[in-house]
């Protein structure tokens, strides 16, 4: 608005150049200790003795197995979450009926539960102790303990990420193109495919990144659930707590750095869509 | 006359979208949390309390929840003023400062933890220079408070940020005609604007923050009665196969995330009615 | 004087203030590589109500943020009394200042915003809070709403915001008053009230008034002087029915005549 300060002349809504730079280097100096510098300490320990060794602990039959466990367990539970997501966005958007904040509440509900006592849920639902767990043990389809536990934890705790970043989005739209579409003759399918999907495509990718993100990184749920059995249920995220009790700091660390790599590609993908598509997006910031 | 449950629409899908969104927000969501209060209620009131009341439940809860709060003020402080200068001051470097905001969403918590924990050990770059003037911090509370910053960081801000940029610099500009300096402006102006979301940001921050196991654990030392945080006897009880207490600890621990949430919600209604939005 | 202001210790010639003249002085005024205004010069006479009439980006505005120390010339001075003020900081200019939106503190009570001014001075010259209370309750009858201090500015309608503003802008016993676009945001009907509203407290408190419009029949019926303006440059300065009568340049007679 105001050409900022002109020679001796300062705006009326501006802080003196001093405490300016004294706010900024403070966020600056905040940010490098709390943030950069852990993200800093992840790559020093996992090449604290060189390349070689970080690569080779990467190989070893464990450390494959639970990166083969972490990503299938993010391709389930990512798409069930982001179908999820986007029906009950479209439910909650196109339609009106009663008890709709609340419905919002319920799905919000897994962020403020604890991921411990998430997973301490899922045990006590499916654990052979439990009326449905026992019965399904009896069967031959474990839950606790094995991959279906760990993926129903990681679902609970990434549950709300895609519908949030959707209800906005699809609030804003409105429901006029939709309309439109049905007067033309479209079917209902048809016009989620060619009218819907296009206008949130990058909202729902925004969301599927941060839920993927999470997904791939969640700790506390899935250590109560998976019972933690080397080259079995053992994540990568519970393979580095191993490691690490093991006083296996550089296979600890790397893997830790595999997982940092990917926090940071889903940080610049997701920055690169806040600037490229913000016009589509609600954004994690409209609260 | 009451509105009917669900209003007619020409819009298709209601059946399809309704049935997957009930059937899995009940399956992944409130069925489990109802096993949990289930395993309560037949547990019963008396004997949750019996069990949550010793003196290591009381230590560790306590200790979650102060630590929690005090690393959810620190982010109430430091979060506003990150909005602050990320909105409103234009520098090289401000993108990336902005989006290391959001570090600690996108970081694995195990990660976290072992990295903080490499940092502030006794013989870790920041642990050693503490420890020069015998400030332990790993395996002490101080440990605990900083992985509860690290954990709580981006709420605050996240919260205040669209406020920021909401604030109409004519009534800045008001409040300079009247007199007053820019510190006056933004202490009795522009403060009580980003109150509300401010607390908010606190809220949210404090709720993650008490539940929060993987960053902590790390780093706490996990001593009983010391540094041993609320969800981790919730795991102990759970790895000695005593479902009913780790049910009780765990419905101890549910209340109080409702309770914050509750605040939450009360924040905005009061901050909607009184100045007429959030 | 019907408010008779007491005069608190940094403003020791209060009442000289009061009856203020103000001299635009060659101003000049660029975003950038665009001038908002091109060099221009105008004198207002103490105790005048003026009014800057001209479309959208005339410049009018910005004369008015500058007059106000909201924006601050590229070159040219401003002179109150024949004093040069154009280095002097929004704090000190002591303008009363009505904005478009009127930017009241929606977390605070029209009382609290009234009373913003008077409690942000340093400890030695804030008045005391009784003196505040009596000052506020006085600028509220002034206005018209003396039952409505403790309400907030959402519980107001558009007319009272705007009366609820010009107290604000009052209470800090201004030299002057600038108004930008004081009636924009009111439907008609609202807007023929406040118009005589402004005239009466013009009329009572003596103030150099100078306000902002596009809508020249509230120039030509309120003001005691008109400055048409167009793309940074003034057209034409006079009294109402002398524009009318005589427009200096084709511009004025079909912006007056529209």
């Amino acid at each position: 608005m105001s050409d900022a300060t002109t020679g001796k002349f300062r705006s009326a809504t501006e802080e003196a150049p001093l405490a300016r730079w004294a706010l900024i280097g403070l966020a600056v100096l905040g940010l490098g200790i709390l943030v950069a510098a852990p993200l800093i300490a992840v790559f020093a320990e996992a090449l604290a003795q060189g390349w070689k060794a970080a690569v080779a602990s990467l190989g070893n039959r464990d450390a494959q197995s639970a990166i083969r466990l972490t990503l299938m367990i993010a391709a389930i539970a990512v798409p069930l979450n982001a179908a999820f997501g986007i029906a009950a966005a479209w439910f909650i958007t196109k339609f009106d009926f009663r008890g709709k904040a609340f419905l919002i509440t319920l799905i919000d509900l897994p962020f403020s539960v604890s991921p411990v006592v998430a997973g301490l849920c899922i045990v006590l639902m499916f654990g052979t102790n439990s009326l449905v767990g026992g019965w399904l043990v009896a069967h031959g389809y474990p839950i606790v303990f094995a991959l279906p536990g760990i993926v129903l934890a990681t679902m609970f705790i990434t549950f709300p990420f895609v519908a949030r970043e959707l209800i906005p989005v699809m609030i804003e739209q409105g429901r006029a193109e939709e309309e439109a579409a049905l007067t033309l003759g479209a079917t209902g399918w048809r016009t989620f495919w060619t009218v819907t999907l296009p206008n949130i495509r990058w909202a729902l990718l925004y969301g599927v990144l941060l839920c993927n993100a999470r997904a791939m990184g969640e700790f506390g749920a899935v250590a109560v659930v998976s019972g933690k059995i080397r080259g079995q249920t053992a994540t990568m995220p519970i393979t580095i707590e191993m490691l690490y009790n093991e006083y296996l700091s550089v296979a600890a660390f790397s893997m830790a750095a595999v997982l940092t790599l990917l926090a940071l590609v889903t940080l610049l993908l997701k920055t690169a869509l806040e600037i490229r598509h913000a016009d589509q997006l609600a954004s994690t910031r409209r609260h | 006359m009451r509105s009917p449950l669900i209003h007619r629409s020409p819009m298709p899908g209601l059946g399809l979208s309704m049935g997957i969104t009930l059937t899995m927000l009940s399956l992944v969501v409130l069925l489990p949390i109802g096993a949990l209060l289930l395993k309560g209620a037949s547990f019963g009131a008396g004997n949750i309390w019996e069990t949550v009341n010793r003196e290591r439940i009381w230590a560790a809860l306590f200790l979650s929840f102060r630590l929690s709060f005090f690393a959810a003020l620190f982010n109430l402080v430091f979060g506003t003023l990150l909005a602050w200068v990320l909105v409103r001051y234009r520098f090289p470097g401000r993108r990336i400062l902005d989006a290391a905001v959001d570090l600690p969403f996108a970081l694995p918590t195990a990660v976290a933890g072992i990295a903080l924990t490499a940092l502030y050990a006794p013989n870790g770059p920041f642990g050693s220079l503490a420890a020069a003037v015998g400030w332990k911090i790993a395996y002490t509370q101080w440990g605990i408070f900083i992985a509860l910053i690290f954990v709580g960081l981006p709420f605050v801000t996240r919260t205040v940020q669209p406020v920021v940029e909401e604030i109409e610099r004519e009534v800045e500009e008001a409040s300079a005609t009247l007199g007053a300096s820019r510190f006056h402006t933004l202490r009795r102006v522009i403060l009580p604007m980003l109150m509300p979301a401010a607390l908010t940001g606190f809220a949210l921050s404090l709720a993650r923050a008490v539940g929060e196991y993987g960053s902590v654990i790390f780093i706490a030392g996990n001593i009983p009665l010391k540094t041993e945080i609320a969800p981790l006897l919730i795991v102990i009880q759970l790895e000695e196969f005593n479902y009913d207490a780790a049910a009780a600890i765990g419905i101890a621990m549910l209340l109080i995330s409702f309770a914050i949430l509750l605040v939450i919600n009360l924040i905005q209604v009061w901050s909607r009615r009184r100045i007429g939005y959030v | 004087m019907p408010i008779s202001l007491p005069q608190p210790a940094v403003t020791k010639d209060a009442t000289r203030d009061a009856i203020m003249d103000i001299e635009i002085d060659e101003i000049s005024k660029a975003f950038g590589s665009a001038t908002a205004l091109s060099p221009v010069s105008l004198a207002i006479p103490s105790g005048a109500l003026v009014a800057l009439l001209g479309p959208s980006g005339s410049g009018k505005t910005t004369l008015l943020r500058i007059l106000g120390g909201l924006e601050f010339p590229t070159s040219g001075r401003v002179l109150f009394n024949g004093q040069d003020a154009t280095g002097l900081t929004v704090q000190d200019r002591r303008a009363g200042f009505v904005f478009q939106s009127y930017a009241l503190f929606r977390h605070m009570t029209v009382f609290e915003n009234i009373a913003y001014g008077l409690n942000a001075r340093p400890r030695a010259s804030r008045p005391p809070k009784a003196e505040i209370t009596r000052r506020v309750t006085k600028l509220l009858d002034l206005i018209q709403l003396p039952e409505i201090g403790h309400r907030y500015p959402s519980q107001l309608s558009g007319g009272q915001r705007q009366r609820v503003a010009l107290a604000r802008a009052l209470a800090i016993e201004p030299r002057m008053l600038l108004l930008d676009e004081p009636f924009g945001a009111l439907d008609a009907k609202v807007r023929k009230e406040l118009r005589q509203g402004l005239r009466d407290i013009h009329d009572e408190t003596g103030l150099t008034t100078v306000f902002v419009t596009h809508d020249q029949e509230e120039a030509m019926e309120l003001a005691d002087l008109v400055v048409v303006m167009s793309m940074g440059r003034i057209e034409q300065i006079g009294k109402p029915q002398d524009i009318r009568a005589r427009p200096a340049s084709a511009f004025v007679r079909d912006f007056v005549s529209a």
